[in-house]
């Protein structure tokens, strides 16, 4: 990276614009995040815990179709604050294998819902999250979504065709975390996801897509794990990306929109991987994610004084820990997952 | 919460026993509906659209194709997607169902014209719908030069009143775009080439008078972006034809100075809106100038009256400056 000028650091400093370079300012920072308003991580565990147990709450009625993520985005911010073990292991591994149908290989979001590869990347990162990936038969997976690809290199969600770039990341996620990328056309997968790229340097849902956070968060950790970050001008959807933030320190997903937390993810993970993460203000940002809390009761909402749910909770940790706040576990910005469980599965000898 | 539990623990019931009994029925969609809208349950509506995508499917494949079952499909779909507008499933069906009746419906454009319709009206429900405008985009290679045309002329009023709505605008890029590619590679390849110089031009000049409009909305200086990059290339390929001293790029490029100096000169406002248009017109400069070295050259020239890129910047938009310092010493 670029050595800042010093004149724009020092008029900087209030603003507290990390770039990583040095420890000391990273300590810095992170005390000053642990002072303005604090995670009340206590509260979230309990929250998302006490969640997880009431199967036949409202909440878990209305997410009954897919529960398999909901799993994820709870168990996952379990472990972000070290409260993987509050939950039975057995259990959940149980619930989750109940998911799957051996037939076509792929996972659905609830017992005896149909497969589709949203829920099959969810099933496969929670069982990652507990060391499980024996349970699985990877190569049933494997051919589940080696059938779905197209052959203009697009992945389908499910066998009724529907092709999203949200669905070329979850497969090479899936396959990558499974060690079985190559059974797929990754070259043709990195043509398709990069005919999705605009002018304005993001990437939308297909090619000619309106660029979206989301998309892009698809399109930019799907080019990283396939070592394909050379596409992508960075300084151009560096650009696109920083200017999410607004006023309020909370990042949105398109020009116009409100500030919503799930952004802190998809743009933050986004500017992580390609190295322009300098460019937006994550104390404001961070500031913005603990204010969207709710104290009281635990789980944090989309923007401050909204109702929480288990999906916005996830993206605030999340973001936290991209963020390096005290406390919270470091998490792999492509493979959305705690950075020890990344590497437990790629720098441990897998078959 | 134990009523509405009940009330879609009973639907629910209801729906799945006449399922098998004789299959979806839009009369007990049209019931259920509009109560769970009462309970404001669109994670209800999620479930329950899903499972009845999925049987609508299975049904039309398994008995023999005909026209009218497809044309229930869209009615269903339409049924649905007023409800839930953002449900992606069901805008994925709906271009199922059109795939399918495209190899055999003679009358594409009225079929595109209606389609085209039904998103505008989705989208005043519903703003800044993803998914309802790349339905929209979707249509676009079903068009024909015509058609792309009466699109870009029949949505512009709708843009105008939803300036803050990005996706109308991205949608006129689509149909720009479309414009062009056809320029490239259609037979009426010279149609297209005059039609696109002339739409462009006059989409500049259009988004111009919003901007001075409507000031501080980001959407339509984005607009700008993608308009001034092709029509900068164009112009200064028209280098040596021109006659004039200045050539057209030249003059182009101090317009857009002049309406940045206007904004830069505009009194200050109780909303902080025109503080927003200052950093908007400041971002797009820098955009202009980042699109190639010669353009830079010109733009950092014409700028000298009001002051150096980076002093303006500075002045616009501190908060940035970690993004444009680093482009400006590139």
């Amino acid at each position: 990276p670029d050595s800042p000028d010093p004149n724009t650091l020092a008029a900087e400093k209030s603003t507290a614009v990390v770039d990583g370079a040095s420890l000391t300012k990273r300590s810095e920072e992170e005390e000053a995040m642990g002072e303005q308003g604090e995670l009340a991580a206590e509260k979230h565990v309990r929250y998302i815990v006490t969640a997880e147990k009431k199967k036949d709450s409202f909440e878990s009625l209305v997410m009954e179709h897919l529960r398999a993520s909901g799993a994820y985005w709870g168990l996952t911010t379990l472990d972000l604050l070290h409260k993987l073990h509050a939950v039975d292991a057995a259990e959940v591994v149980d619930w989750i294998m109940s998911c799957y149908h051996p037939e076509s290989g792929g996972f659905g979001g609830n017992v005896g819902h149909d497969p589709h590869v949203l829920y099959t990347l969810s099933a496969v990162q929670v069982l990652c999250l507990f060391d499980r990936l024996d349970v699985l038969d990877a190569d049933k997976i494997a051919d589940y979504i080696t059938g779905l690809q197209n052959e203009d290199g697009s992945f389908s969600g499910d066998i009724w065709g529907e092709v999203d770039t949200r669905f070329s990341y979850i497969s090479i996620c899936t396959l990558s975390l499974l060690h079985r990328l190559h059974k797929i056309n990754v070259e043709k997968a990195v043509e398709y996801i990069v005919s999705c790229k605009n002018l304005d340097g993001g990437f939308g849902a297909m090619p000619g897509g309106e660029s979206h956070a989301g998309q892009i968060f698809c399109c930019v950790g799907a080019l990283a794990i396939t070592g394909s970050l050379h596409h992508i001008d960075r300084d151009l959807l560096g650009w696109w990306l920083c200017e999410r933030q607004c006023r309020d320190g909370g990042l949105n997903g398109r020009p116009e929109k409100l500030a919503d937390v799930c952004y802190s993810w998809w743009v933050l993970s986004s500017l992580i991987i390609i190295d322009r993460v300098h460019w937006i203000d994550k104390e404001k940002l961070a500031k913005f994610i603990l204010n969207c809390q709710d104290k009281e009761n635990g789980g944090i909402s989309d923007r401050p004084d909204n109702a929480v749910d288990i999906y916005h909770t996830y993206f605030g940790v999340a973001g936290l820990s991209l963020m390096e706040y005290p406390g919270v576990k470091p998490i792999d910005p492509a493979y959305a997952l705690p950075l020890d469980v990344v590497n437990r599965i790629f720098l441990t000898k897998q078959q | 919460p134990n009523s509405q539990f009940l009330f879609f623990e009973f639907s629910w019931y209801f729906f799945e026993l006449n399922v098998h009994i004789g299959g979806w029925s839009t009369q007990v969609l049209q019931i259920l509906f509009p109560i769970s809208s009462l309970y404001n349950a669109s994670y209800f509506h999620t479930r329950l659209i899903v499972t009845v995508i999925v049987l609508c499917r299975k049904m039309v494949l398994s008995t023999n194709f005909n026209l009218s079952h497809l044309k229930d499909e869209l009615r269903l779909c339409a049924l649905i997607l007023s409800y839930s507008p953002k449900n992606e499933s069901t805008w994925s069906h709906r271009r199922w169902v059109i795939k399918n009746l495209a190899q055999h419906l003679q009358d594409m454009p009225e079929l595109i014209d209606k389609e085209s319709l039904l998103v505008k009206d989705m989208a005043e429900k519903s703003k800044m719908n993803y998914r309802a405008w790349r339905h929209r985009c979707w249509l676009i290679p079903y068009m024909k030069t015509k058609q792309v045309l009466d699109e870009l002329n029949k949505s512009k009023k709708w843009a105008e009143l939803h300036v803050a709505d990005n996706c109308s605008f991205h949608y006129r890029r689509s149909l720009l775009l479309a414009l062009l590619d056809g320029a490239a590679n259609r037979e009426d390849s010279l149609i297209c080439q005059s039609e696109a110089y002339l739409m462009w031009k006059e989409e500049l000049r259009w988004n111009e008078t919003l901007i001075r409009r409507y000031q501080g909305r980001e959407s339509l200086w984005n607009h700008r972006r993608f308009l001034s990059q092709w029509w900068v290339q164009h112009l200064l390929s028209c280098e040596e034809t021109s006659l004039s001293n200045e050539s057209l790029a030249d003059l182009f490029l101090s317009q857009e100075i002049h309406l940045l100096s206007d904004c830069l000169g505009a009194p200050g406002d109780e909303f902080g809106e025109t503080r927003v248009q200052v950093e908007l017109a400041a971002l797009y400069i820098l955009w202009i100038s980042e699109q190639d070295a010669a353009v830079k050259g010109k733009v950092e020239e014409r700028l000298k009256s009001v002051g150096s890129l980076k002093e303006v910047l500075a002045r616009a938009c501190p908060e940035k400056s970690r993004l444009w310092t680093h482009l400006l010493h590139c």
